[in-house]
């Protein structure tokens, strides 16, 4: 038997011969030894957040669900002259809107609107059941000057609640745009006093180090003292003490 | 005795707006999906997302589900799509630090702990689409030909990347180990 029949049975789990073979042969030994090896491997558990995330997210399916069934006709004839009739509707608005002279304080107001929508929609997205919606939330964000008091809040409840790691960080990296605010500025601090992903507490103090926020030390301090924390995030908090010290801001 | 429906039937109906049913899916696929992604990227809270984005994904994209199609070659499609893309914009794949989300050793002598430990780090190092083909062969219940579906390629090539695969494992591991490979 060559070495590759050998490979061959072990990846279809049968003996015999393969056993012959292996006896002989001690590079296929070893990979056989690694196959089982990794059969061996201890299983873990997904944690029971897991779960609870995916029912709220089928509960807010059939929620949805629901709601457009009762709002929308079964009839198909009375869906069709439910769409013509939006179509119409849209169109007459449409030709409404190109009569009507352009005025700039209209326009200002429609500006304003669509920043509200932005906003709007930034703080909605950051609530969906999916990782990938919230982190688009997050970026949309970006699309906004300076945010208004409900979008930094919706923010920083994100940085500090949200179950994913991904969506933790890029709500820091939005929200170090915004660090002129004090309100962010405490918010960053207060999240670093929060249990937290080491990734996410080197990218706070890192930020904190960057904005030269005073208000981080106790937290800091903390964190280089605390034996249950990361050696790597107690070797950056003593460093992030060091900067922010070398720079004369603590007492 | 009740026989349960197969994943295909429980897809259909949730295609034809019975949701609720993917929670029977979930319940059978959940773990392996899991276990799939710990050991893709030995982070666990990236996993666990990792599954519920696949879960959100399959009932957002319900209708592109096609009769016959094997419910799990379809669910692994979407599960290393998603891999993918998030990969992009993740900053590291690894963990901080060795044995970063590794369970304890609880129940176990403590030199098979060491040989798993080392195992999962060699799994780690190996390139991305090896460790992918093995981990797939090895756990997850696939034929080759769903992995071969999967992947869009011949079986016999599959076959091939497997053997691969476990030759550089084998180098990886007894690198880590500082024990010399035959």
């Amino acid at each position: 038997m060559t070495c590759e029949e050998a490979r061959d049975q072990m990846l279809a789990g049968s003996g015999g011969e393969l056993e012959e073979h292996l006896r002989a042969c001690a590079a296929c030994r070893e990979e056989a030894a690694l196959w089982n090896g990794l059969g061996n491997l201890r299983d873990e558990q997904p944690g029971p957040g897991l779960r609870a995330r995916f029912e709220a997210m089928l509960a807010a399916e059939e929620r949805r669900r629901s709601w457009l069934e009762g709002w929308w006709p079964r009839r198909p004839a009375l869906q069709f002259a439910c769409a013509l009739a939006m179509t119409a509707l849209g169109a007459l608005a449409g030709w409404g809107a190109g009569r009507q002279p352009a005025r700039v304080p209209e326009l200002a107001q429609l500006r304003d609107e669509v920043r509200n929508l932005r906003e709007t929609l930034a703080v909605s997205l950051l609530q969906q059941p999916s990782a990938s919606e919230r982190l688009r939330g997050v970026n949309s964000s970006y699309r906004l000057e300076q945010p208004d008091d409900e979008v930094t809040s919706a923010l920083l409840d994100a940085l500090v609640r949200d179950p994913s790691v991904d969506v933790r960080l890029a709500a820091l990296d939005a929200l170090r745009r915004y660090a002129n605010g004090r309100a962010v500025r405490q918010g960053l601090a207060g999240a670093l006093a929060r249990p937290q992903s080491p990734l996410v507490q080197i990218g706070l103090m890192d930020a904190l180090v960057e904005l030269r926020e005073p208000i981080a030390a106790p937290a800091l301090e903390r964190l280089a003292r605390d034996p249950a924390a990361n050696d790597t995030v107690r070797q950056r908090a003593r460093w992030a003490l060091d900067q922010l010290g070398a720079k004369g801001v603590l007492q | 005795m009740t026989v349960e429906p197969p994943d295909e039937v429980l897809m259909q109906q949730v295609r034809a707006g019975n949701v609720r049913l993917l929670s029977v899916l979930f319940d059978r696929h959940h773990v392996a999906l899991f276990l799939f992604y710990v050991r893709m990227t030995g982070d666990r809270a990236w996993s666990e997302d990792l599954v519920q984005e696949v879960f959100y994904r399959i009932l957002k994209y319900r209708a592109s589900y096609q009769d016959g199609a094997p419910f799990a070659t379809w669910m692994y499609r979407i599960a290393r799509n998603t891999h993918f893309e998030q990969r992009g914009r993740r900053r590291r794949e690894t963990p901080i630090e060795d044995g970063w989300d590794t369970p304890g050793r609880a129940g176990i002598p403590l030199e098979q702990h060491q040989e798993q430990m080392l195992l999962r780090r060699a799994l780690l190092e190996l390139p991305h689409p090896q460790r992918e083909v093995l981990l797939l062969s090895r756990y997850q219940n696939l034929k080759y030909e769903q992995i071969a579906a999967l992947l869009g390629c011949e079986v016999a090539a599959v076959k091939v990347r497997v053997h691969r695969a476990l030759s550089s494992l084998r180098e990886i591991f007894f690198q880590l180990s500082g024990r010399k490979a035959s």
